[in-house]
């Protein structure tokens, strides 16, 4: 079975937004959002010291996705191949899973009113085509490829010490990972820190509150019934015109 | 004289003050009430009835099973799997939930438009309105569910018990929440903030109802008292015995309409009739010590 993951090679990458370009026309992405990103931060340090770093992002797939927790209807659910997926037949767009996203990679499509995010263009991948940012990148920055086999090119860039964006507090498994030798990802990492999962004020309440005690109600109702037909089924029914 | 043709049967003597409540009843007494029946609910109400409780069946089980996540699931997770087996896929599953609940609201919506008048308003205020011992019942029944309290001195009730009233209201309550909160979610009404809190109450709703349908499916379909209820959502009648014991001040009230009418037919004839509560007996009724049937011949 293969497990897909990227690399994203800092070092290489130039900052050119080809492949947020191309994302954005592939699937008709509406302008405030991204399936696919490169935020560029403000150069850093102080002449001739200066850095001057990028964040390409996307949907980490993870393999513990708190989005795939937080959907209700299951429309969000990971694949075998380790794709996380949104089936846009069940979003009912109630964005939960956009407040539990770490790394902010979903959107509510303002015309469908569903769900949207980067799919690693499984439909693209499952025809044996490489996703679309990855084949549009003049520098070859980011590297598509199945982690489970040992010998591709993601899994020896992972051994070489691409690491992907977690923290002490975040850590749901990530597969995007990045390679860096000139000290850029900590800036990413302090920019851009994958936030704590949040559950919305209603969920909360629902879950820790309203939840227990409808089980109490319907519990208790359902026993008390059952133990007024139990006496009822032992006492045997006596006809009411008597 | 008109109306020859209508005929009344013996009927039970009326020794007791018909303003206080019930009494015991002798056998011959229940019996004839038991033959004899009374219209209870309209051909609208009942079709209402099982068109919103086909389409709550279908709601709870396609609803339920669309709830997966860990922190809302519901049902057990081969239950899940068994409905997605049997609509296809879930996005089906949802769809089908939808077109039910469109059609739900759309039912309950031409019978609050249309129906106002004559059912809507008329169920309000005459059914649902809480009085005295409405609110008296609730210590009572719980006295009575523990052997304390007998049944005769339990208040006497409307058309419906108080009971009953409680949960139409949780119902009714229940009922608007879930025809909001359902749109809004299945056409994304609003923004994510108001599709999230769409969610929670449309649990709390459905919950609601849900933690009291097993009373009142017990009481009606198997509680041997109560079970003429449940036979009173086919037919639309009870029998008087049971409207007597159960419902004692819908049935007064059924009995005084019947008896202005009387009177008003006896009246022509130059008979004037004592109001019911002063009659001794219920059909044939009693003037001056002579007693007239419904013809108004001096029997």
């Amino acid at each position: 079975m293969s497990k897909y993951a990227m690399v994203i090679d800092m070092d290489r990458c130039i900052a050119c937004h080809a492949c947020e370009v191309a994302c954005r026309s592939h699937y008709d992405v509406p302008v405030p959002y991204y399936r696919n990103w490169v935020h560029d931060l403000r150069p850093e340090g102080v002449y001739p010291d200066i850095k001057k770093v990028s964040y390409v992002g996307l949907c980490n797939h993870c393999d513990d996705a708190p989005c795939v927790k937080a959907c209700p209807t299951g429309a969000t659910y990971k694949r075998k191949d380790g794709v996380v997926v949104v089936d846009k037949d069940l979003c009912i767009g109630c964005g939960l899973c956009i407040e539990a996203c770490p790394y902010g990679a979903r959107y509510i499509d303002p015309v469908k009113e569903k769900v949207d995010k980067c799919d690693f263009c499984i439909d693209r991948v499952e025809q044996g085509v490489e996703p679309a940012c990855v084949a549009t990148c003049i520098a070859s920055a980011r590297i598509f490829g199945d982690i489970d086999d040992p010998n591709s090119k993601v899994s020896q860039l992972i051994a070489n010490g691409a690491q992907p964006n977690v923290s002490s507090k975040v850590n749901v498994g990530p597969n995007i990972y990045y390679l860096d030798s000139h000290n850029h990802f900590p800036v990413v990492q302090a920019a851009f820190p994958p936030k704590v999962p949040n559950m919305p004020t209603p969920q909360k309440m629902w879950t820790k509150v309203l939840r227990p005690l409808f089980w109490l109600a319907i519990g208790g109702s359902f026993l008390g019934q059952l133990a007024a037909f139990s006496t009822q089924l032992f006492k045997g029914e006596s006809d009411i015109k008597e | 004289m008109e109306n020859k043709n209508i005929k009344l049967n013996d009927d039970i003597v009326l020794d007791h003050d018909l303003l206080k409540g019930p009494r015991h009843l002798s056998f011959d007494e229940k019996r004839i009430l038991a033959t004899r029946v009374m219209k209870k609910h309209g051909v609208g109400g009942v079709t209402l009835h099982w068109v919103n409780a086909i389409s709550w069946f279908l709601l709870i089980f396609t609803g339920t099973a669309l709830l997966s996540a860990s922190y809302l699931q519901f049902a057990p997770l081969w239950y899940i799997n068994m409905m997605d087996g049997i609509f296809g896929t879930r996005g089906a599953m949802l769809h089908f939930h939808i077109a039910v609940g469109v059609f739900w609201v759309t039912t309950l919506l031409l019978y609050g438009i249309f129906g106002y008048k004559n059912y809507l308003l008329d169920f309000v205020k005459h059914d649902l309105t809480i009085d005295k011992d409405d609110i008296r019942w609730f210590p009572a029944k719980a006295k009575n569910l523990a052997g304390k309290l007998n049944h005769y001195e339990m208040p006497p009730q409307g058309t419906y018990n108080a009971g009953q009233k409680a949960y139409a209201v949780v119902v009714a309550f229940s009922t608007i929440t879930l025809m909001i909160t359902g749109p809004i979610m299945a056409f994304h009404i609003g923004s994510t903030t108001i599709i999230q809190w769409s969610m929670m109450l449309h649990f709390v709703a459905t919950m609601s109802v849900f933690a009291g349908v097993f009373v009142h499916v017990y009481m009606a379909a198997l509680f041997p008292e109560e079970r003429p209820a449940f036979f009173s959502m086919i037919t639309g009648k009870v029998n008087e015995l049971y409207a007597y014991l159960h419902h004692y001040k819908w049935w007064t009230e059924i009995k005084n309409e019947e008896h202005a009418f009387f009177a008003e037919e006896l009246k022509k004839d130059g008979i004037d009739l004592p109001a019911l509560h002063d009659c001794k007996n219920i059909a044939n009724h009693q003037v001056n010590s002579k007693v007239y049937d419904m013809n108004g011949d001096e029997l």
